[in-house]
């Protein structure tokens, strides 16, 4: 009479409900190998990769999402974990990684006949494609709270978000337990893995806050633009070298870290509104002179190409690129302060209208780190009082530990930490 | 590989008698359809879900017909109906009669697909055709692979009379009780005593809700008894109005007792016919299984966002109520449920989970009202609740009625 696999069929905790057919194993490549030679180089600005997307692997040393270019559309989401105890905080990891792991691999949803409604949403037809999204998993400190009896475990540097001066933080915007950032180069990709995973974890996790965001293509080339107008990202570390990597995002043995966190990195979120009726009213000279660059090309406002280095050593006072512009302050590019720089991963994002009619949209500005007081908040502080400041608000975000990698098909995210 | 011309002949609704003999015999070729791009993919559109595919035939004569090499694995039947009548389609396991998986209304000349996963073990369609007995297909066998699919027993509208007729019952006992809180609530008002009438309120109103009237399950009745001014286009001042939260509104929002007269007597009214009509209603015993979801769909949609909240603060215990009403529907289906759900202990867990968690918000008598909640207890809620539906929506359709002969 009775023939189901009962175990975690449906609800929280559907963890061995892995598709039927089809998920990538994917390899166990550590990111961050080096492009082969005679490969064209890797824009590592914001530049999203169009046209046909290799699948980033989902398993592997680290998860593989940190390094990879920023895709078209992301749905950014703070969770709070409404597990009760360190068993369901562990099931629930299980569930998050089983369902990653299906939809980055993709494959046939797997049918349950008459036992229960479609496993599916079929937002991406029957077979859900291989390679079209991209997840990243993250903690946030209060996980680290008396709850699951992590005390003591966290990463070292992990504290919850401080309000920076400039910021005007919205408490129902800021932390969470956890962090779920799902990219991809369309909408109903994106809106698919969130309705499955949020599905299959509705007793162990709570939304707390989300926010979309959207990369534009190059405009007309090169890095593309932010909501003010300006190429955004620039700069950005080459996410293809590998020991730039290491020096930068990956938190590495023997940093005081503890074991588990060998691998991660820490993510910083800003949720930044930008004040664009404001910005639109602003000479095209006083733009750039916040930013430092052109607005047309990008390029630094002592060059003539995006890709110009400024030359700051020639120009002390700022007379061509102002001592107090946002590329000056944000990257002096000396020695020091080279091993500041964090990976941007920014997206912009549009969300309707303020209370006063506003359009309210800015920069989810996202950027990953192996230290958060030598490279962010460094550089925040540098940032503190600029001049575009009276343009945008921080309203909020959040710290996060992006997890270590999920290893192989018997791993988890979080094993290491929770096991 | 079929043969050329087979598309056109299965196109829908332009099949003759002649014509559907003819593509029954062309049918009985079972096909993969899998890796073949050119030809195969006009022909068989849905293979781009990458799996294979068989055509089987459904119809009185040659039910399963075009199914014989059984194969493990995630796979979908291409059903088509070479009859000219409607049929529902289930695969079996013949013996024990669990249900694989189900096309129910295939229309005469369509073509539809039924995904299953497959395993060891024996399988066999079931066609069971508008107006005509249900017909078995020949039994194709497994022997390698994995498990199958999940599959259960199907529950027939005679396996639902039963628990329909007493929870019927129940509820008839439940409108005598809210038949006397309404007149409590109703004399209350009526003698101007408005502490009174609030008071007596929510006991009334609780009543109800433990009824689980959702989406309709009191039809009009339900308007008018427990309406919102979702539609009207006053508001809360549309003279239409009434019922629970029409009072709601007035007793908590300073309304004297002679303009509440009205209203708590309408509500009075309206519930003793409800108790009156429901003497003569038959409740629709396929109707129970969808209640055991909806009850709290509802809860979530219109408690746990405060949207049905006009003053008393009490969506919570609203929440609980619904909470018991579930409970009433489960308690009736657990027969039928036992040997087809292996999720029910946890469910049944679950709801004394959330029941615990609902209860802890009423102190001295008095409820939390739901923006009270810190983030935290409110998250929880959310949490427990939206895991139960989810589970509960698998008792709707395991307890879906469903024809075996």
């Amino acid at each position: 009479m009775r023939d189901m696999n009962g175990v975690g069929r449906r609800g929280f905790l559907r963890g061995a409900a892995l598709a039927g057919a089809g998920f990538a194993t994917g390899g166990a490549a550590p990111a961050g190998t080096p492009p082969p030679a005679g490969e064209p180089p890797l824009l590592t600005g914001q530049g999203p990769v169009t046209g046909a997307v290799p699948p980033v692997p989902f398993h592997g040393r680290h998860q593989a999402s940190v390094l990879a270019p920023p895709r078209r559309v992301t749905a950014y989401t703070a969770f709070d974990v409404t597990a009760q105890n360190r068993r369901e905080l562990a099931e629930l990891m299980r569930t998050l990684t089983a369902r990653a792991r299906f939809l980055t691999g993709g494959g046939v949803p797997e049918p349950v006949g008459i036992t229960g409604p479609p496993t599916d949403s079929g937002l991406l037809g029957p077979r859900v494609p291989a390679g079209g999204l991209s997840v990243t998993l993250a903690v946030g400190a209060a996980l680290f709270d008396d709850r699951f009896g992590l005390h003591g475990r966290a990463p070292r540097r992990l504290t919850p978000m401080p309000a920076f001066p400039d910021d005007d933080l919205r408490a129902d915007w800021c932390h969470g337990d956890l962090s779920l950032q799902l990219c991809a180069d369309d909408t109903d990709t994106v809106l698919h893995a969130l309705r499955d995973i949020a599905r299959h974890t509705r007793g162990g996790m709570q939304v707390r806050w989300r926010l979309d965001g959207f990369t534009s293509p190059p405009r007309p080339s090169g890095t593309p633009r932010n909501l003010l107008g300006f190429k955004d990202g620039t700069a950005n570390p080459d996410a293809r070298a590998a020991g730039e990597m290491d020096r930068l995002v990956w938190v590495g043995a023997g940093a005081g870290e503890p074991d588990w966190a060998v691998g991660g990195s820490y993510q910083v979120v800003r949720l930044i509104r930008m004040l664009v009726e404001f910005w639109d009213r602003v000479s095209l000279t006083e733009q750039e002179r916040m930013f430092g660059r052109a607005r047309e090309s990008g390029a630094p406002l002592d060059g003539d190409r995006e890709q110009d280095t400024p030359d700051y050593p020639a120009d002390p006072k700022g007379e061509v690129i102002p001592l107090d512009s946002h590329i000056r302050l944000a990257n002096p590019r000396t020695p020091s302060t080279a091993g500041q720089r964090p990976l941007r991963r920014a997206y912009n994002y549009d969300r309707g209208v303020d209370s006063n009619g506003n359009l309210d949209m800015g920069l989810l500005f996202c950027c990953y780190q192996r230290d958060l007081a030598r490279q962010f908040e460094t550089v925040q502080r540098r940032l503190a009082g600029e001049p575009l400041t009276d343009y945008i608000t921080p309203f909020g975000g959040g710290y996060f530990f992006a997890l270590p990698g999920v290893r192989d098909t018997t791993d988890w995210y979080g094993r290491a930490l929770l096991a | 590989m079929p043969p050329p011309g087979l598309a056109k002949l299965r196109s829908p609704r332009v099949l003759g008698i002649g014509s559907v003999l003819l593509a029954g015999g062309l049918l009985a070729a079972s096909t993969l359809a899998g890796g073949r791009p050119e030809g195969g993919a006009r022909q068989r559109p849905a293979a781009a879900d990458g799996l294979r595919h068989t055509t089987v035939e459904v119809s009185p004569g040659h039910c399963g017909r075009g199914w014989a090499d059984g194969r493990p694995g995630t796979q979908v039947f291409d059903l088509h109906n070479t009859s000219d009548a409607a049929a529902e389609v289930y695969l079996t396991s013949p013996r024990g009669g669990a249900v694989y998986g189900e096309v129910e209304g295939l229309g005469p000349g369509t073509t539809r697909h039924l995904r299953v996963r497959l395993g060891r073990g024996a399988y066999a369609f079931r066609c069971l055709p508008d107006d005509a007995d249900a017909v078995t297909g020949p039994t194709v066998r497994i022997d390698g692979g994995g498990r199958p699919g999940p599959a259960a027993a199907p529950v027939t509208e005679h396996d639902l009379i039963p628990p329909a007729l007493d929870y019927q019952r129940w509820v008839a006992g439940g409108l005598d009780a809210l038949a006397g809180r309404t007149g409590t609530l109703r004399a209350a008002v009526a003698r101007g005593d408005l502490a009174g009438a609030r008071d007596a309120w929510l006991p009334a109103h609780l009543a109800y809700e433990r009824l689980g009237a959702a989406y309709g399950a009191f039809g009009d009745a339900d308007q008018q008894i427990n309406g919102t001014t979702a539609g009207l286009p006053g508001g809360d001042r549309d003279p239409a109005f009434s019922g629970f939260h029409r009072l709601e509104y007035g007793l908590w929002h300073g309304q004297s007792a002679a303009t509440l007269r009205a209203p708590a007597a309408a509500l009075d009214g309206a519930v003793h016919k409800l108790r009156d009509d429901w003497a003569q209603t038959r409740m629709e015993p396929a109707d129970l299984g969808l209640r055991a979801h909806e009850i709290l769909e509802n809860t979530l949609q219109s408690e746990l966002t405060g949207r049905t909240d006009y003053g008393s603060g009490t969506s919570l215990a609203t929440a609980r109520a619904n909470l018991d009403g579930t409970r009433a529907v489960l308690t009736r289906l657990r027969p039928l449920l036992v040997t087809r759900y292996p999720g029910l202990p946890h469910v049944e867990a679950e709801l004394g989970r959330a029941q615990r968690l609902l209860d802890g918000f009423r102190e001295d008598g008095r409820w939390t009202p739901l923006d009270d909640l810190d983030r935290g207890r409110r998250e929880r809620t959310d949490a427990v609740l939206g895991d139960l539906v989810e589970r509960l929506a698998s008792v709707a359709t395991l307890c879906d009625a469903r024809r075996t002969v």
